[in-house]
């Protein structure tokens, strides 16, 4: 065996976090990833007992969710199962649908601040109205040039799915944005 | 320019690639007679109007859905967008 | 009426009271032996060489705005012949050879002024590219120049030179390129042909096309109807509208394109700079302004304006190759209307109809074509025969399979 060790998606052994003010911007390294699709006239599932939002939506059941990223798709989350083979668990869950690992494409960060300044900061990074993206809205826009989701799980927390290739970009895109909101 | 989204509402511009004219989604039988002058018109020649135009636009930084919108090309105003496979299914019956 | 130095002198000793039109302003006739549809710069060139140097005859153009009101009033005014590919470049160094003589030609300031272009390399292999595409303006007669990045650093030390993405590495540089003041050449042509007795009829906008037995007769137009033994269309930016009145389909899409210009600044930018990966050019003109753009807007368009996207991408590629144009404040921005063809190159051709000529198809290219574009239609309307720079440019190349694809865009190059 080489002795190679593991790095997060920023590129650092653990993964990292920045605070500003009361904002706080942490790199989820344990939520696993993996896409759900039907099959032509296939109905839709329901994973580990999670109804599947509809267009623009995320759900919560537990430590699973879903949001919605087209006509039939979705992306499944899974906390703190980054390291499993989380998507042959997926399939087992929804047979007779097109599953895929994502995770490995991915990186994750949860911004987690005051309602006023997560919405200002929404304002400051993507052109969509940051007022009708209410608890439960999960879409998919660009940042920067990049393609991300964004998922708004509560009032006052955020998830940004960024490519994970570009996860360094990603990353310095909020916390600068977030640098100039002037966060008490 | 605001694409009003079937089914996300009203979406940047930015968000969506262009293809062209929705007449594209019409493409020929390449078997039938005189196919080699159907795919000359089908992939060169375009109506071109100034005024009322259908067209394709790929949401590609969103739900990665086809849209038909229909558009001014004069004024740049939004008449409407429908999913493109609604229309081509639509065709088909 | 003849300008020179002289001239300018004796009027300004006597009140300028002396300066008249430079152009009549006739009715048109009821017949012409060639009407000229299009009093934009192509149209007015046409007209110019036919009167002058292929025919005497009786010549109209046709304008239903006032002379020069489309493209030849709205691009960046750059000239040059830099590109690669046979059915291209001989035309386009044939164009920069007549520019080089046009002011003497018409008797005309057209603000020719030869600063050069210097297209900037990344890469490897964008460096072997540019150094085949050098190679190629050698061959046809131009100039060209491949640059290392020091001397690079020489001519525009203002650069970014260590930019993560794109880190400059060299360039191509054809000195003889440059900008030209783009009304004057309009104006230096329609001044031309009306002296060669050309009626430049404004205000009469072509409604239809008379034509029996596939040939056409004439042009119904707003101002009544006008006989013709030819008609050459010179209509860029309205190119399908005005062949669909004579049952035409063209392979082209308009788009708009927009292009910007800052607050005047001190002399600063040596030429005109472009930064292809970027999607950015610039140059500096003579009022002090720097005259820059990008990519075509991307959709379908006949509003002469675009939309906020593409100017934040322009902007944000010159703040990538020069970052202290971020000082500069923005004075106007506009759009012209391009006839995008399919290939990205022009056509200049007869058409199924008899009598019926086409120039169109410029894409964002047509401003430098000027003076060429105008002799090779003049020719060809003149004697039936292509003139030797465009015969590639043909109507029918895309069903015969003959495209040129210089850089294997068109309009809509999926690129992205």
């Amino acid at each position: 065996m080489t002795d190679l060790s593991p790095i997060s998606a920023l590129g650092h052994a653990v993964p990292q976090a920045v605070r500003i003010g009361t904002l706080t911007i942490t790199e989820n390294a344990g939520l696993a990833l993996a896409s759900l699709a039907l099959r032509q006239g296939g109905g839709a599932p329901q994973p580990f007992g999670l109804p599947l939002p509809g267009p623009g939506g995320w759900a919560n059941a537990g430590a699973t969710s879903a949001f919605w990223t087209g006509p039939g798709a979705w992306m499944i989350e899974a906390d703190g199962r980054a390291e499993d083979d989380f998507a042959s668990a997926l399939k087992a869950e929804a047979p007779g649908c097109s599953v895929a690992e994502q995770t490995d494409g991915w990186a994750v960060f949860e911004i987690a601040a005051s309602v006023a300044t997560l919405e200002a900061l929404l304002e400051k990074l993507v052109n969509i109205d940051a007022s009708r993206f209410v608890p439960g809205s999960a879409l998919r826009t660009g940042l920067e040039h990049m393609s991300v989701f964004l998922i708004r799980r509560t009032e006052g927390q955020l998830a940004l799915w960024a490519m994970r290739s570009a996860a360094g970009s990603a990353f310095h895109a909020i916390e600068a944005a977030a640098r100039r909101l002037d966060v008490a | 320019m605001l694409i009003p989204h079937p089914l996300l509402g009203p979406r940047d511009a930015q968000e969506f690639t262009y293809l062209g004219d929705a007449s594209l989604l019409n493409r020929p039988d390449g078997m039938a007679e005189g196919a080699l002058a159907a795919f000359c018109d089908y992939v060169y020649l375009r109506d071109n109007p100034a005024g009322v135009h259908r067209e394709l636009w790929f949401h590609e930084q969103g739900d990665r859905s086809w849209l038909v919108v229909t558009r001014n090309t004069v004024t740049h105003e939004i008449l409407g967008a429908e999913l493109a496979r609604d229309v081509a299914l639509r065709r088909q019956k | 009426m003849r300008f020179s130095g002289f001239r300018v002198i004796a009027e300004a000793l006597t009140g300028h009271k002396g300066w008249k039109p430079l152009w009549r302003n006739p009715d048109p006739q009821p017949a012409y032996d060639y009407v000229i549809v299009g009093g934009g710069g192509h149209g007015l060139a046409t007209a110019y060489y036919l009167a002058k140097t292929f025919r005497k005859a009786r010549i109209a153009v046709l304008e239903k705005g006032w002379l020069g009101s489309g493209n030849i009033g709205r691009n960046t005014t750059i000239i040059r012949s830099n590109y690669l590919l046979p059915g291209n470049e001989p035309f386009y160094e044939f164009s920069m050879k007549l520019w080089e003589g046009l002011e003497q030609e018409f008797n005309f300031n057209a603000m020719v002024s030869q600063r050069g272009i210097l297209n900037l390399i990344h890469t490897d292999g964008q460096r072997d590219a540019y150094r085949r595409r050098g190679n190629a303006m050698l061959l046809a007669g131009a100039d060209a120049e491949l640059l290392n990045r020091d001397q690079v650093r020489e001519m525009a030390p203002f650069l970014n030179f260590d930019n993560a993405r794109f880190p400059i590495k060299g360039g191509l540089v054809q000195r003889r390129a440059g900008t030209a003041r783009h009304d004057g050449v309009a104006w230096g042509y329609a001044r031309g042909a009306d002296l060669h007795g050309v009626d430049l009829i404004q205000n009469c906008e072509v409604t239809g096309f008379r034509i029996e037995n596939g040939r056409v007769l004439g042009v119904e137009t707003s101002r009544g109807y006008i006989g013709a033994g030819k008609v050459g269309v010179a209509v860029a930016g309205n190119s399908s509208r005005v062949m669909a009145m004579a049952g035409m389909r063209l392979p082209i899409e308009n788009h708009v394109l927009q292009a910007f210009v800052s607050e005047g600044l001190k002399p600063l930018i040596p030429g005109v700079i472009t930064f292809g990966a970027g999607h950015f050019y610039v140059s500096q003109s003579d009022k002090g302004g720097l005259v820059f753009g990008g990519d075509i807007d991307g959709y379908n368009s006949y509003a002469q304006r675009g939309n906020l996207p593409v100017i934040e991408d322009v902007a944000e590629g010159g703040m990538a190759l020069m970052p202290m144009i971020g000082r500069a404040r923005l004075l106007r921005a506009w759009g012209g209307i391009m006839d995008m063809s399919m290939d990205g190159t022009p056509i200049i051709d007869k058409t199924p109809v008899g009598g019926l000529y086409l120039n169109a198809g410029w894409c964002y290219g047509g401003f430098k074509a000027t003076p060429a574009s105008g002799y090779a239609f003049a020719h060809l309307l003149a004697t039936g025969q292509t003139h030797d720079t465009t015969r590639f440019m043909r109507l029918d190349r895309f069903e015969r399979g003959y495209v040129i694809d210089e850089k294997g865009m068109g309009a809509q190059p999926n690129l992205h």
